[in-house]
C-alpha cells in the first residue's frame, strides 16, 4: 500500500478504543456545557472533532451511521431540534470520508487548512436548518467555533493516535 | 514481525457496503423527516424521552464533579461568610413574615368578599420544588434542565417560577428531567397586566429580555411599571410578577410602541424553583363544582 514519505507504521486500533474515545467526547461536550460556559454559541464540538478524526483515519469502521446516532444523543441532551446534529453530522462523515484519502498526505498546517471548510460547512447547514425552523441568530460568537475545532485538530491527531504509536511488542529494554 | 501487526491492511475488494453517498441520503432524509416530525408534529417526544433515558446515566456521571465542586466550596466558605448569609436571610424572612401575615388577613377578607358577590373561589395550584442543573446547550434558544421529570409528576406545560417571579413553562418532559423554555426565547410568549392602568398585553421574549407586542402608541405604559400574569390563559396563576418595563419608544411614525420589558426572575442564576400546576385543570374543576352557598343573611329581592 502507498504511504506518504516519512510515516510512521501504526499497529491496527482497536475497536473498544475508538467507542471509548466517542464516549469520552459526547462526555468533554457535555462537561463544557454543564460545568464550563453553559450555553454559549463559540463553544467547538469536540464530538464533530473525533468524529472527523475517526472518518478520516478509519473510515470502514466510523460511518455515517455512526455519525447519525451519536447526532440524535446530541440533540437530546442539547434540548436542540431533534435531527439537527444527526443531518449535520452525516453531512460532516460524507465530506470528511471523501478527503480521507489525501487529507493525509499533508502537513499538519495543510490538513488544518482542508478540515476547515468541513468544519465552517457543518455549522452553517446548523443555522440554515434552524433559520428554517424560525430560530434566529445566536450571535456573532458563533464564527468562532470552527476556528477553535480547527485549532483543536492537531491536539486530537496527537492524542487519538498515542495507542497506535506504541511499539508491537514491548518489553524492558524498549518500553516505547 | 507477525502478520496483522500493522495498521495499513487493504481494503476489502468486495463486501464494502453500500456508498457513502447513499448512505448521506438515507441518513439524510432520516434526519429531515426526525426534523419535521419534532417541530410541525410533535410526535418525536417518546423518541427524545427514550435517547434522554439512555443518556441519562452519562449525565450523571458528568455532573458528579460539578456538583462535588460545588459542595466542597460550600463546605470550605468561612464561618463568617456563613454566619453573614444566615443573617441576610433572617432578615429577609422577618420582612416577608410581615408581609405574610398581611396576605393571610387579605386572603380571608378577599374569601370572604367572594362569598358575598358569589364569586368563584380563587385558585390555588399546587406545587413542586425543583433545581435547575444546567443551561441547555443550544445556542439558539433559551432553555434550562431542571432535575424533576414525569417521575416526579411534572406536566408539560407548568408555569416555573424562581423567588422573583415568572421564570418559564416547561415545554419537554423526561421521566428523570424536564426542559424549561425561560421567558427571553423567542418562542415564549407571556399575558401580562399591568396592575396600576389595567392594560393587558402579551411579552414575547426577544434578545436578552422581553417585548410588549401590539401595543398602542399612546397606552397607558411607563418606565418602571411593573408586569404581573394577568392569569386570562388557565396556565399562568394571575398575581405573578413578571417583569418591569425598561424602555419605551412611541415615535409618531409607529402605530404601536416599543415596549422593552426586564424580567424580574433571574434567569441567568436561577437555581431552586418552583413548578406550578397549569391551572386550566383546576379552573375547570372549580367552575363544575357547585358555587359555595353565600354566608349571612341574604336580602331578599324586591
Amino acid at each position: 500500500m502507498m504511504m506518504p514519505r516519512g510515516k510512521e507504521l501504526l499497529l491496527p486500533v482497536r475497536q473498544v478504543f475508538i467507542w471509548a474515545s466517542l464516549a469520552t467526547a459526547l462526555a468533554l461536550a457535555m462537561l463544557q456545557n454543564m460545568a464550563l460556559w453553559g450555553r454559549a454559541a463559540w463553544l467547538p464540538d469536540v464530538v464533530a472533532i473525533v468524529l472527523v478524526f475517526w472518518a478520516i483515519h478509519q473510515p470502514l469502521r466510523v460511518g455515517v451511521g455512526t455519525g447519525f446516532l451519536l447526532g440524535l444523543l446530541v440533540d437530546v441532551h442539547q434540548a436542540a431540534l431533534l435531527g439537527q446534529h444527526a443531518l449535520t453530522y452525516t453531512a460532516l462523515i460524507y465530506l470528511a470520508i471523501g478527503i480521507h484519502r489525501r487529507l493525509l498526505w499533508f502537513s499538519m498546517a495543510g490538513q488544518m487548512a482542508q478540515v476547515l471548510p468541513l468544519f465552517a460547512a457543518a455549522h452553517a447547514l446548523a443555522v440554515l436548518l434552524r433559520l428554517l425552523g424560525g430560530d434566529g441568530w445566536p450571535g456573532w460568537s458563533m464564527l468562532l467555533a470552527p476556528l477553535l475545532e480547527t485549532l483543536l485538530w492537531p491536539v486530537f491527531s496527537v492524542l487519538l493516535l498515542w495507542p497506535q504509536r506504541q511499539a508491537p511488542d514491548p518489553d524492558a529494554t524498549r518500553p516505547l | 514481525m507477525p502478520l496483522g501487526t500493522l495498521d495499513s491492511s487493504p481494503p476489502p475488494f468486495f463486501r464494502q457496503g453500500p456508498s457513502a453517498l447513499s448512505k448521506l441520503f438515507f441518513f439524510g432524509l432520516l434526519a429531515v423527516l426526525l426534523m419535521v416530525a419534532d417541530l410541525r408534529f410533535h410526535v418525536a417526544q417518546p423518541l427524545r424521552a427514550t435517547l434522554a433515558t439512555v443518556l441519562y446515566p452519562l449525565q450523571w456521571v458528568v455532573l458528579r464533579p460539578v456538583v462535588w465542586l460545588g459542595d466542597g466550596g460550600r463546605y470550605f466558605q468561612s464561618l463568617q461568610a456563613s454566619q453573614e448569609s444566615a443573617a441576610a436571610a433572617q432578615y429577609q424572612l422577618g420582612l416577608q413574615s410581615q408581609r405574610a401575615q398581611q396576605v393571610e388577613q387579605l386572603t380571608l377578607e378577599n374569601a370572604r368578599l367572594r362569598q358575598l358577590l358569589e364569586l368563584r373561589a380563587r385558585v390555588n395550584a399546587p406545587a413542586l420544588a425543583a433545581q435547575v442543573l444546567y443551561d441547555a446547550a443550544d445556542p439558539f434558544r433559551q432553555k434550562v434542565i431542571l432535575d424533576k421529570g414525569s417521575l416526579s409528576a411534572v406536566q408539560a406545560g407548568s408555569p416555573v417560577l424562581d423567588e422573583y417571579g415568572v421564570l418559564g413553562q416547561v415545554t419537554q418532559v423526561y421521566p428523570l428531567a424536564s426542559e424549561v423554555t425561560l421567558l427571553t426565547d423567542s418562542h415564549q410568549t407571556i399575558p401580562v397586566l399591568n396592575p396600576r392602568s389595567g392594560v393587558r398585553a402579551l411579552a414575547v421574549g426577544v434578545t436578552q429580555g422581553m417585548a410588549l407586542q401590539f401595543q398602542d402608541a399612546h397606552v397607558d405604559m411607563q418606565v418602571g411599571d411593573l408586569l404581573t400574569t394577568s392569569g386570562i390563559d388557565g396556565i399562568y396563576p394571575p398575581g405573578m410578577l413578571v417583569g418591569r418595563i425598561s424602555q419605551i419608544d412611541r415615535h409618531t411614525s409607529d402605530v404601536f410602541a416599543r415596549i422593552r420589558v426586564t424580567p424580574v426572575a433571574h434567569t441567568h442564576s436561577a437555581l431552586h424553583v418552583l413548578v406550578l400546576k397549569p391551572s386550566a385543570d383546576a379552573l375547570v374543576a372549580n367552575a363544575v363544582a357547585p358555587a359555595p352557598p353565600a354566608s349571612g343573611p341574604r336580602r331578599a329581592k324586591p
